[in-house]
């Protein structure tokens, strides 16, 4: 269709305006902001240049304290949290796929309906299950005789239980998602390779090796990815489940620099924290997007 | 045979044993909000005693500070817009990126991935001090319009109108049909599984988001679900479990109706699109 240029751009201008307001702006803003010495409430605006990004990463400031206790934090929750957020959500989708309808229907259904909630209900809901030694996981975990109604354990109180704690909601509120992911991508394998196979007596092993894995190696990448990425990002667990307490032990990335801000005032170091942040992720990204590249090469080859 | 069916068997079994793990906080929300205080704080049996609706009762007469239903409204009508606005606004744009070779596209497509990468929080902060210079804290304004800056949407739609044939709407153009009419009565009825899908997606994202709007809104009136709720949890003096859990129900059963509908359509714009 040949269609004047001006009349493509029509098309495309209430987007643009949309995007330059509320993304673009508030982006640049940020970047300049970092550069100044903003503090909520004040009229204070110095032009620092890059001394809030050295007074994070280099001086000894409170500011460095809190941007580096918050990333230490970050990475132990996505050292705990992304082997198993992969390998439970992989395993219920293998699971499903050799569950014949309608019931694969229903246990789909019920394991990703949690997505549906907001992170301020699961932590509502969490909170009131583990919360004090009469909580109802406790009672339960003594009837069962697996902890002493007398020791009962500080879910939200005690290391390590309280990281167990947010990576047991996490893993409650978010595994459905890559779970439904892999479950189609386990769809498209041909069932006569299955058949196949095992007609060679190949066991189930073999198959997820040489049929399985192969099929589903792409997604399983994205699944990597995607879950890294949510696991940097915490914020709404940490900040409602456990308070990122206890002491500071769960307070993640996101929490440090919501409290630099909205506690401190700290307007510009906070928005400066956040820019770093937003270097780490993209960091993983890349990093994560070669090692895929590499992979498939490798792949290809062997094929 | 029967070994087949044995196998089925006891694969249902163990998908029966991990529904309870995932059923088991909702069935905590719903028992719980069914116990009166004492019953709801002392008790550790998971179904109450005595069924109460004290809790439910409460909530609907403004007995506390937690106004459900004025939250439910607020949230239901920044949602509802915001859908629309981001559901109208990226089809224009993907349209035009897509069909109307608008000068650019290579770059705005590149642009657009990149962009997708840059995570919330580096612009979260800035907006908000955005929206609390130009005194727009505690309005609608910022509970709707900033959602319409989705790349994700525009990428999706992309995707999908690129993938398929445009014939239909070459014949239409040279019949002489302006491009308004082909968009709605072409374009709109072919890429109508995306639009579903982004508009679900966008959905669960404005109605569950807390962040944002926990930022630009403070005053009680103007709550959000999903900020409500938060506040009862960070508030030290609410100490009502059942009540807690109660307009934590009320909060999730709109989009819980909706996603027991309408899921597989996540997946399938998620398998469709390109976005992995």
């Amino acid at each position: 269709m040949r269609v004047k240029p001006w009349k493509a751009f029509l098309f495309f201008l209430p987007f643009l305006i949309v995007f330059l307001l509320f993304w673009a702006l508030p982006f640049i803003t940020g970047v300049v902001g970092s550069m100044y010495n903003y503090r909520l409430g004040t009229n204070r605006n110095d032009f620092v240049g890059l001394q809030n990004y050295e007074t994070i990463l280099f001086s000894e400031s409170r500011h460095h304290d809190n941007f580096f206790l918050g990333l230490g934090n970050t990475l132990i929750f996505v050292g705990i949290s992304v082997i198993p957020l992969v390998i439970i959500c992989l395993l219920l989708a293998l699971l499903l796929d050799r569950v014949k309808d309608p019931w694969k229907k229903v246990f789909r259904t019920l394991f990703f309906m949690s997505y549906a909630v907001s992170v301020t209900a699961v932590s509502a809901i969490f909170i009131w299950m583990l919360n004090g030694p009469g909580s109802y996981i406790n009672v339960t975990l003594s009837r069962l005789g697996i902890i002493s109604a007398e020791s009962p354990i500080g879910w939200l109180s005690e290391q390590p239980f309280a990281w167990l704690s947010i990576l047991g909601a996490t893993i409650w509120w978010t595994v459905g998602f890559n779970m439904m992911l892999f479950v189609n991508a386990l769809n498209e394998i041909d069932t006569q390779l299955y058949e196949a196979s095992s007609i060679d007596g190949a066991s189930y092993p073999k198959q997820f090796r040489y049929i399985i894995m192969p099929s589903i190696i792409h997604t399983f990448w994205f699944v990597l990815l995607n879950t890294t990425i949510a696991s940097f990002n915490l914020y709404g667990q940490s900040y409602l489940i456990t308070r990122g307490g206890p002491g500071q032990s769960t307070s993640s990335l996101s929490l440090q620099i919501y409290r630099t801000i909205m506690e401190n005032k700290n307007l510009s170091v906070g928005m400066a924290m956040a820019i770093l942040m937003g270097f780490v992720v993209m960091l993983f990204c890349m990093a994560q997007y070669l090692l895929t590249q590499r992979k498939k090469d490798y792949m290809e080859v062997r094929k | 045979m029967r070994k087949k069916r044995v196998t089925q068997a006891a694969l249902i079994g163990i998908c029966l044993l991990i529904s309870y793990f995932f059923l088991l906080p909702f069935l905590f929300m719903f028992f719980t909000s069914f116990k009166d205080m004492a019953e709801s704080i002392g008790s550790s049996r998971l179904v109450p005693s005595v069924w109460s609706f004290s809790n439910y009762i409460d909530l609907l007469n403004d007995l506390t500070n937690v106004q459900i239903v004025r939250w439910l409204m607020n949230t239901l009508l920044t949602t509802i817009l915001g859908v629309m606005l981001v559901v109208v606004v990226d089809t224009l744009a993907a349209y035009s990126l897509a069909r109307l070779n608008l000068p650019g596209t290579g770059i705005i497509l590149v642009a657009i991935v990149w962009i997708m990468s840059i995570p919330g929080i580096v612009t979260v902060f800035p907006a908000f001090y955005i929206a609390k210079n130009l005194n727009l804290v505690d309005s609608f304004i910022p509970l709707i319009f900033p959602y319409g800056a989705n790349v994700l949407g525009v990428y999706m739609i992309h995707n999908f109108l690129r993938n398929f044939p445009k014939e239909l709407e070459e014949a239409a153009f040279v019949d002489g049909a302006n491009l308004m009419t082909i968009l709605v009565k072409v374009v709109v009825p072919v890429i109508r599984p995306v639009l579903i899908t982004l508009a679900f997606i966008t959905f669960l994202n404005i109605y569950n988001d807390f962040l944002w709007p926990s930022l630009v809104i403070s005053t009680n009136e103007m709550k959000t679900v999903t900020v409500g709720i938060s506040s009862l949890v960070l508030g030290s003096n609410f100490t009502n479990p059942g009540m807690m859990m109660a307009a934590t129900l009320v909060a999730v059963v709109p989009t819980l109706v909706l996603f027991v509908f309408l899921n597989r359509y996540i997946v399938q714009g998620v398998t469709n699109t390109g976005i992995k």
